[in-house]
């Protein structure tokens, strides 16, 4: 498999630093960061990504709505979505598989298992 | 990495240079803002460090004409005002930071160091290549925890390949980010010192072309991670298992690393859900109202809190602060009020979580499942050693399920997603009538898995009875955790490696038999490679590295036995198992074989079951062998 490109869009500085830092370490991929879902896509339409891993909860623009934008976009509405969050509930996930992400992963995580988790998640 | 100064105190010139060249970076500086700009405009710089006040032209200018000249490299300014208004127009000019002298000449490097890192792919304070590790703000460097003592130009040369590690690095590009405009240095030198960096390189371990040559094009770090495979399930083999141990360790020193910067924002946020908190149960005593209700605004931004630190709290491995952070969030969900009963303690809340937090100066091992680590099934109803045991299976990359009764593991075994990969079933004394009802039921679910099973009764009968039932491992009830470990351990990596194809490499002159074989073979899960020429065997040999060879005595030119005599001569290969099958059934022949090194003599015919038997035999005893 070819070095993937995937960002992240995540609030939370620490976030980004440990997504970053398990898909680099565990699958050299490349990743790039954004702190915001204006931010997360204009990168996304700038950037050639294989995926995005995208924060739910974000002030102002939350994941959902990012998503929503990403689609309207024709630059971005084939890249691949997984949402990243704090929740698991069997309803919000039904909610997230009901607009279309490709999948969620749950925090907290093991980011050195992520590059596997989004393998199989995306059938790569 | 190559920095301009621009500064017209040459004393101050003089201070800072010799600190930058401390850190490894390359230092050009000149006093003027004309000159400034000209050796921007004909220089490649990773970072510009400006005056505010400058003669002929002044940083200011400078900054807003560099980047009307599209210059994106980032600029960091330093100057006297210590003013909102100067440091917008500093920030609004184009400038990426902003320091006030006089500067602590630490933060200054700090400073430096964060603005390169924002601007390169590699935005991690620690770089990390595999086993190679480089610390910017300590400048070490370790290979596999072993330090390397680097040259200046060293460093900088592997911090450049780690800042960019896609890009492949002409000699150009290197002699530009290395070395300031008023040395000369020519290609050679580049070529010297990547042979000098190589060559340290390999004597603490590292591949000798971890740093690689694209030929014609310049100087790359080659990846050193087989990719991540689609099939996530296959069990960890030895090699992979220390490659895993490996990466949890550096991945347990970066979460301590960000933790120490991180936790006091942390903190903050806390201190900010302490104060809402305490504001609304003030009120609510002031008006001697019972019910604390928040504002949706507040209630919205306090569960915001409590959501956010729950992921992040809960990926630092802080299970206790995560377990807090849940309840919070769930008594402040914006779509229900909150509780009467949950107002009083909601200050505990917060404080326990302050504690925790507080209290917290190392993360150990996340304790939450890791998704795609094996799991191993463990009943024991001995707490303590439940526990010892599970976090020696993590640090060994497995993650131990345990249960106290075997009627709790059923039901985990009953809806667990994945299978695990081994069961420790650890009893009181003796081996119950249940205990060996779910043995026998675990290897008739699972037949390929270990199992061992640990009893204080060590006798024959006993142990009758266990293998009767599938155990693989009986361990007696003195063993500590890490020998319990080290035994089931062993067992797994033995299943992984059976699990993996076995290449079985087939010599002989027979058309047929090189026809039929394979595909038997192959049904039994070997891999199966042949070859009806024997003066190709040591090409072939030494290309496909099988892990089985099965030789026909009689070829044409070179026989059988010649051949296993030219393998046993050979150090690497006189481990690798050797079977003949021939039409030669008589003694003499079978004794020449065992003479020239062979490890099974078989007589054609044979049906594949026969030889997939003899063949897997050979390779369980040559891994109790190697052990």
């Amino acid at each position: 498999m070819s070095i993937k490109r995937v960002l992240i869009i995540d609030d939370e500085e620490a976030i980004q630093k440990v997504v970053q830092f398990g898909l680099q370490m565990a699958a050299n991929w490349e990743v790039l960061t954004a702190s915001s879902g204006p931010e997360g896509i204009v990168k996304a339409q700038s950037s050639q990504l294989d995926a995005i891993l995208l924060d739910v909860m974000m002030p102002e623009m939350d994941g959902l709505a990012t998503f929503r934008e990403l689609q309207l976009h024709p630059d971005t509405q084939s890249i691949p979505v997984i949402f990243l969050t704090a929740k698991a509930q069997a309803a919000e996930k039904r909610l997230f598989n009901d607009v279309g992400v490709n999948g969620v992963i749950t925090k907290p995580f093991n980011s050195l298992d992520l590059p596997e988790q989004i393998v199989k998640i995306l059938n790569w | 990495m190559r920095i301009l100064l621009v500064e017209d105190d040459e004393a101050l010139i003089k201070v800072l240079t010799r600190r930058l060249v401390e850190h490894h970076y390359a230092v050009d500086a000149v006093t003027d803002g004309v000159a400034a700009w000209e050796y921007a405009s004909t220089y490649e710089y990773e970072l510009l460090v400006l005056d505010v006040v400058l003669p002929k032209l002044d940083g200011i200018s400078l900054c807003q004409r560099l980047r009307a000249a599209e210059c994106t490299t980032p600029i960091l300014l330093l100057t006297g005002q210590d003013t909102s208004v100067a440091k917008i127009m500093g920030l609004d000019a184009g400038a990426d930071d902003y320091v006030v002298k006089p500067f602590d000449e630490a933060e200054l490097i700090a400073r430096i160091r964060a603005l390169l890192r924002r601007s390169s792919t590699n935005p991690l304070p620690v770089l990390t290549w595999g086993e190679l590790w480089l610390n910017p703000s300590t400048c070490e460097v370790t290979y596999a925890d072993e330090p390397l003592t680097l040259t200046a130009k060293e460093y900088a040369l592997l911090e450049l390949l780690l800042r960019e590690s896609q890009h492949v690095f002409s000699n150009e590009e290197i002699l530009e980010s290395l070395w300031s405009s008023e040395e000369f240095p020519v290609d050679a030198t580049v070529r010297s010192h990547i042979r000098r960096l190589r060559h340290k390189l390999t004597a603490v371990g590292a591949p000798p072309d971890l740093i690689a040559t694209a030929h014609g094009r310049g100087y790359y770090l080659k990846p050193l991670f087989p990719e991540v495979s689609s099939q996530g399930d296959r069990p960890l083999g030895g090699s992979d298992l220390e490659h895993r141990q490996h990466q949890q360790t550096q991945y347990l020193e970066f979460l301590n690393q960000t933790w120490v910067t991180t936790k006091e924002k942390y903190l903050q946020q806390l201190r900010e859900l302490q104060e809402a908190i305490s504001r609304r149960l003030d009120a609510t005593r002031i008006a001697s109202v019972g019910n604390a209700c928040f504002n949706p605004q507040q209630q919205d931004a306090a569960y915001r809190i409590a959501h956010t630190l729950a992921g992040t709290l809960g990926t630092f491995g802080l299970s206790e602060a995560m377990r807090l952070c849940r309840e919070l969030e769930q008594w402040l969900h914006p779509d229900v009020s909150l509780l009467p009963q949950h107002v009083p303690h909601l200050e505990d809340k917060v404080n326990a979580l302050q504690r925790q937090i507080e209290l917290t100066s190392t993360i150990q091992l996340p304790e939450q499942p890791s998704t795609t680590a094996p799991r191993l099934l463990v009943v024991d109803c001995d707490q303590a050693f439940a526990n010892a045991l599970k976090v020696i299976a993590s640090q060994q990359s497995f993650y131990a399920e345990i249960f106290p009764t075997i009627s709790n593991a059923q039901d985990w075994l009953d809806n667990c997603p994945q299978p695990p990969v081994g069961l420790i079933l650890r009893l009181l004394d003796t081996v119950s009538t249940a205990a060996l009802q779910f043995l026998q039921q675990f290897h008739q679910d699972y037949p390929t898995l270990p199992t061992a099973i640990i009893s204080s009764q060590d006798d024959l009968s006993e142990r009758l009875e266990v293998v009767r039932r599938g155990g693989t491992c009986f361990l007696p009830k003195a063993l500590t955790p890490e020998q319990v470990m080290r035994a089931i351990a062993q067992q797994i990596q033995e299943t992984s490696g059976q699990q993996q194809r076995t290449r079985v490499m087939l010599v002989d002159d027979d058309p047929i038999l090189l026809r039929i074989l394979p595909t038997q073979l192959e049904s039994w899960g070997f891999e199966v490679l042949t070859l009806n020429d024997p003066l190709q065997f040591w090409n072939v040999l030494e290309a496909i590295h099988p892990d089985v060879l099965v030789l026909d005595v009689q070829m044409p030119q070179v026989n059988g036995l010649e051949l296993c005599q030219v393998l046993r001569s050979d150090p690497h290969w006189q481990q690798l198992p050797v079977l003949f099958l021939s039409i030669f059934a008589d003694a003499r022949t079978q004794n020449q074989a065992f003479a020239v090194g062979a490890d099974d003599y078989l007589c054609k015919p044979i049906a594949g079951i026969d030889l997939a038997n003899r063949i897997r035999d050979r390779l369980q005893r040559v891994r109790v062998w190697t052990r």
